[in-house]
């Protein structure tokens, strides 16, 4: 047991640094032009990288039960800030997911995600009789669920409520909800989209424009052709650390959800093998500490913290890639943002717990 | 959870085969458009090929000049350097500025910026601003000027050929330019990565069929012919008959290829070697004449004619050109005499239809092929459209059309043997640096026209003219010269102008052995006999002459001997005055005009020496002690 949480934290923390070492070589450049501080990202990103590791390691020695008797509550909280964000919130991109304080954000949606793990793997741990039934067991969280999406499409962020929504369908799936169902879910959603292509054909084409970026060189698909431009040049070992240049100006904020880009060109194919493995190591670790757990809200946990830290990890390489249109979703441990780092490390400390408490 | 975890594992494969793809599949093309995304060009203007003579004398080359280009994004104070470069260049700020703040990459200042002098590139240099620079650039250099003009052309400002042997070879001759590439970032700012520099590739060089010395010894006289006659237009050409090998050509007016924009596209695009046609007059004989001697219908020493001064031919009467006709003549007489009603009986003999396919054979009415642009065709009569009166007049030269170059194409087969070659100009085509031949021009036989035999007649014919007849200006004593001259009247809108001609002389050196044919015609000569004897022969004869030394030609003994006519000046041999006193040696050359040098009373040298001839009136200088 304490093997593999040994090998969780080195992982996680192995991750974090050679994440904040890539927001530098990243970010100094935008950072020197923005604040005409080069290290402005790197001190901001290293601070909470600090906080969340101590952070982290103070959740491993909380009881993960207290989460139980605390659901509700915090799930409120979150729901509140969620509204007031909205209306307090300040602008960044076009969206209003942020409180501003001084310079640094809080980010609602981010401590959402984690509440929400929390609030669906207690309901799943209470109703796991009902599950069965669909309209009795499996609706009413959705229908929280799809609540709380609809909350965050308002800042707007598609990209955290996808994952949101996300770690509830695979906690559901865990919790042996009826295969058939989430069938039935996939169906209902494939015919929609016939539907809404049937009506105006040319959705078909901004769908299928990801697979063809140099068809809108600067207007949908700019995004993924910068990035392609950093990844295809880095070939099999880069141009070594600091060397990108797409990083000059050519990429927007590549410390945020392009950082993999990043890597791939100063590290190349090698740089994304470590990444990917070092990934699938914490992934790996954190199902088997799921698997092992005999305590079935800490199994739950577990599963949906991990579960929704890979999907957001996958989003944001498909995306990064080319295979999957952009939606806007950072990469766990590496991009540069706070409030994600350390909603992310606290999670990896809840974990750690449920492990440490068999 | 397995299943997802496997899941998981499985897109993360997906992933990583899709990175491997971008990397390693699409590496060669995503790195090609990014280096070209983060890379600027400081171009570096390639050489153009170098134009050769035959000998290796450069006609064509290039000169670097040093030429302004911004980079308007590393400029800092845009205001300031605008006024500093404004001020060097003598242009307004507001245009300095203009480009200055051009949204792109690399900004040229055209042209004020353009091939700028050392003082005005110094200055710049001074500056040393940030985002302005210099770059050299490979400029045209034509090294005689107008020479050849016509035929080597000119290119634009660019460097691209726009005219002449620079366009038609322009694909050889331009080279592939470098640069200098430095990566910047997105927004234009210079980055500290090493700079790579692309040497620019030299164009091809071209090596020309052209004598150097001949082609200057033709500029020269078509420059004195123009002084002398102030005619509309001039021309020679100079081809080895041997091969069909253009030694020279040019012609007037001309113009100066680093001012081409000065002149008249007319002016500029008229290659009147290959471009004029116009009746070609006597010297068309020539064909008529190898003709009959091939057919056998004439035997020049034996075969005599009576010329009246007129023939009758259906309802026309044809005059000969002397008035009152040149009597009993033998044939060969008809020749050097140039009589007109002695070659209506020529081409009577033949007949239309033997005339005519000579006149084909020989390659009139169709391009000769030459390797150069605007050549022209010229007309001959179609054969069922050609009557008695037509047979006649085609054969003494009128009621043709003909291009200089096919007319010496023409003659060079009826002295060489026979044989028709295609006419060439480019010799061969080298790789700059290893002079590798990319391609060579080989000599190219159209046809065979005659046989060995009647050509040897026709040269004896030819030297005869020279000797004897009409083409006695062009006499060269001891290098055998035959020719032919032509006279032909001018033609606008279907009628003859009055006394407006083209004087025209072909001449073939030595006669026995043609090493060189020389063509040479002045279009409408003010103030001068109309008669291409007189004004054209001298100038054949002055190429003729530089054509020995610049071809090697040897003095040969046996050839006739030019007889004396009342056009001649008298001529008188010199004697020997070594050791004679001033007044003695004056008495003793009376006939010449004699400078004396130096102060004293016995003459100890004289130059030319004795036993020289020389024609009476000119000048022989002696030296006194």
């Amino acid at each position: 047991m304490r093997k593999t949480n040994l090998s969780l934290i080195i992982a996680v923390i192995t991750i974090s640094l050679f994440g904040l070492l890539m927001i530098y070589s990243a970010s100094y450049v935008w950072a020197e032009y923005k604040f005409d501080d080069p290290f402005k990202y790197v001190k901001n990103q290293g601070m909470f990288l600090i906080i969340g590791i101590i952070l982290m390691l103070l959740v491993s020695k909380i009881p993960f039960e207290k989460y139980y008797k605390y659901s509700s509550k915090i799930f409120a909280v979150c729901f509140i800030l969620l509204i007031l964000v909205l209306f307090f919130g300040t602008e960044r991109n076009g969206s209003k997911s942020w409180f501003g304080i001084g310079s640094f954000g809080i980010q609602p949606s981010e401590f959402m995600k984690l509440a929400m793990i929390i609030f669906t793997s207690k309901y799943l741990y209470n109703n796991r009789k009902d599950l069965g039934n669909i309209k009795k067991g499996v609706l009413p969280i959705l229908g929280v669920t799809l609540i709380i999406f609809a909350l965050i499409m308002l800042q707007p962020d598609f990209g955290t409520g996808v994952i949101l929504v996300m770690g509830v369908i695979g906690l559901l799936f865990i919790g042996g909800v009826d295969i058939k169902f989430f069938l039935k879910i996939g169906l209902l959603g494939i015919i929609g989209i016939v539907l809404l292509i049937l009506a105006a054909p040319y959705r078909l084409k901004r769908i299928l424009s990801f697979l063809n970026p140099w068809e809108d060189p600067l207007g949908s698909g700019f995004q993924i052709i910068q990035s392609l431009y950093a990844i295809g040049p880095g070939g099999l070992f880069g141009f070594g650390l600091g060397e990108s240049r797409q990083k000059h100006f050519y990429l927007p904020e590549p410390q945020t959800d392009f950082i993999f880009s990043i890597i791939s060109e100063e590290f190349g194919f090698l740089g994304v093998i470590i990444v990917s493995l070092l990934f699938i190591t914490i992934i790996y670790l954190g199902i088997k500490i799921a698997l092992k757990s005999n305590n079935l809200f800490g199994k739950y946990l577990a599963f949906g913290i991990v579960f929704s830290l890979g999907f957001q990890a996958l989003l944001n390489l498909m995306v990064v890639v080319g295979l999957i249109p952009v939606t806007g979703v950072t990469l766990p441990f590496l991009s540069y943002g706070g409030s994600s780092l350390l909603i992310t490390l606290v999670s990896i400390g809840i974990v750690l717990n449920v492990n440490r408490r068999e | 959870m397995k299943l997802i975890l496997v899941i998981i594992a499985v897109i993360f494969l997906v992933i990583i085969g899709k990175v491997f793809y971008i990397q390693v599949i699409e590496y060669d093309k995503l790195n090609k458009s990014a280096s070209n995304l983060w890379s600027r060009n400081l171009p570096i203007k390639a050489d153009r090929g170098i134009i050769y003579d035959r000998n290796g004398v450069v006609l064509a080359d290039n000169v670097t000049t040093t030429s302004l280009v911004l980079i308007p994004n590393q400029i800092e104070d845009k205001e300031d350097t605008a006024k500093k470069l404004a001020e060097i260049l003598g242009v307004t700020t507001e245009e300095m500025l203009e480009h200055a703040n051009k949204k792109t990459s690399i900004e040229r200042v055209h042209p004020e910026g353009r091939r700028l002098s050392y003082e005005v590139a110094d200055k710049i240099k001074d500056l040393d601003l940030p985002g302005v620079y210099l770059v050299k650039e490979s400029q045209r250099y034509y090294p005689f000027d107008t020479y050849m003009s016509h035929t080597l052309g000119f290119v634009g400002i660019d460097n691209q050929g726009l005219s002449g042997l620079e366009l038609m070879y322009d694909d050889y001759l331009t080279g592939e330019d470098g640069a200098i590439k430095y990566y910047s970032d997105a927004k234009g700012n210079k980055l500290e990565l090493s700079e790579v520099y692309e040497q620019p590739q030299s164009g091809m060089n071209i090596t020309l069929t052209i004598n150097h010395e001949i082609q200057e010894s033709v500029e020269r006289e078509l420059d004195n012919a123009v002084t002398k006659f102030n005619p509309d237009q001039a021309l020679a050409i100079v081809m080895d008959p041997n091969s069909g090998e253009i030694l020279a050509m040019s012609s007037r007016p001309n113009y100066s290829p680093s001012n081409y924009t000065k002149y008249t596209t007319e002016k500029i695009n008229r290659n009147l070697p290959i471009w004029a046609t116009y009746e070609p007059g006597s010297t068309f004989k020539i064909i008529t004449l190898a003709a009959s001697l091939e057919e056998g219908t004439v035997d020049l020493a034996k075969d005599n004619y009576y010329d009246s001064g007129s023939i009758k031919v259906e309802n026309a009467t044809i005059h000969c050109w002397k008035h009152g006709g040149h009597g009993e003549e033998t044939f060969m007489q008809v020749v050097e005499n140039s009589c007109n009603p002695g070659f209506v009986v020529l081409g009577q003999r033949l007949g239309k239809n033997k005339l005519f396919s000579y006149i084909n054979k020989f390659g009139f009415g169709t391009k000769t092929g030459i390797d150069l642009n605007g050549e022209s065709t010229g007309i001959i009569f179609p054969l069922d459209k050609v009557g008695p009166v037509e047979l006649a007049t085609t054969a003494f030269g009128q009621g043709v059309s003909v291009t200089p170059i096919q007319q010496v194409t023409t003659v060079s087969a009826a002295v060489n043997g026979g044989i028709l070659y295609k006419p060439y100009i480019v010799k061969s085509i080298n790789e700059p640096e290893t002079n590798t031949v990319i391609k060579e021009t080989k000599k190219t036989v159209v046809r065979k026209v005659i046989s060995e035999k009647t050509s040897e007649k026709v040269r004896d014919a030819l030297e005869h003219v020279v000797a004897y007849g009409s083409g006695r200006t062009s006499y060269i004593e001891g290098y055998r010269v035959g020719g032919k001259t032509g006279t032909a009247q001018k033609v606008e809108n279907g009628r003859y102008l009055d006394n407006n001609y083209i004087l025209s002389f072909i001449g073939v050196m030595p006669a026995n052995d043609p090493e060189v044919v020389v063509y040479v015609a002045i279009d409408n000569p003010k103030g001068v006999v109309q008669y291409g004897g007189v004004t054209v022969g001298p100038i054949a004869k002055n190429i003729l002459t530089d054509c020995i030394s610049a071809l090697g030609i040897e003095k040969q003994e046996g050839g006739l001997v030019k007889k004396a006519s009342y056009t001649d000046a008298k001529t008188a041999k010199v004697t020997d005055v070594t050791g004679m006193t001033v007044s003695e040696a004056k008495k003793a050359l009376s006939k010449f005009n004699v400078d004396v040098e130096g102060s004293g009373d016995k003459v100890t040298y004289q130059s030319p020496e004795a036993g020289t001839t020389l024609e009476e009136g000119e000048t022989i200088r002696i030296f006194t002690s």
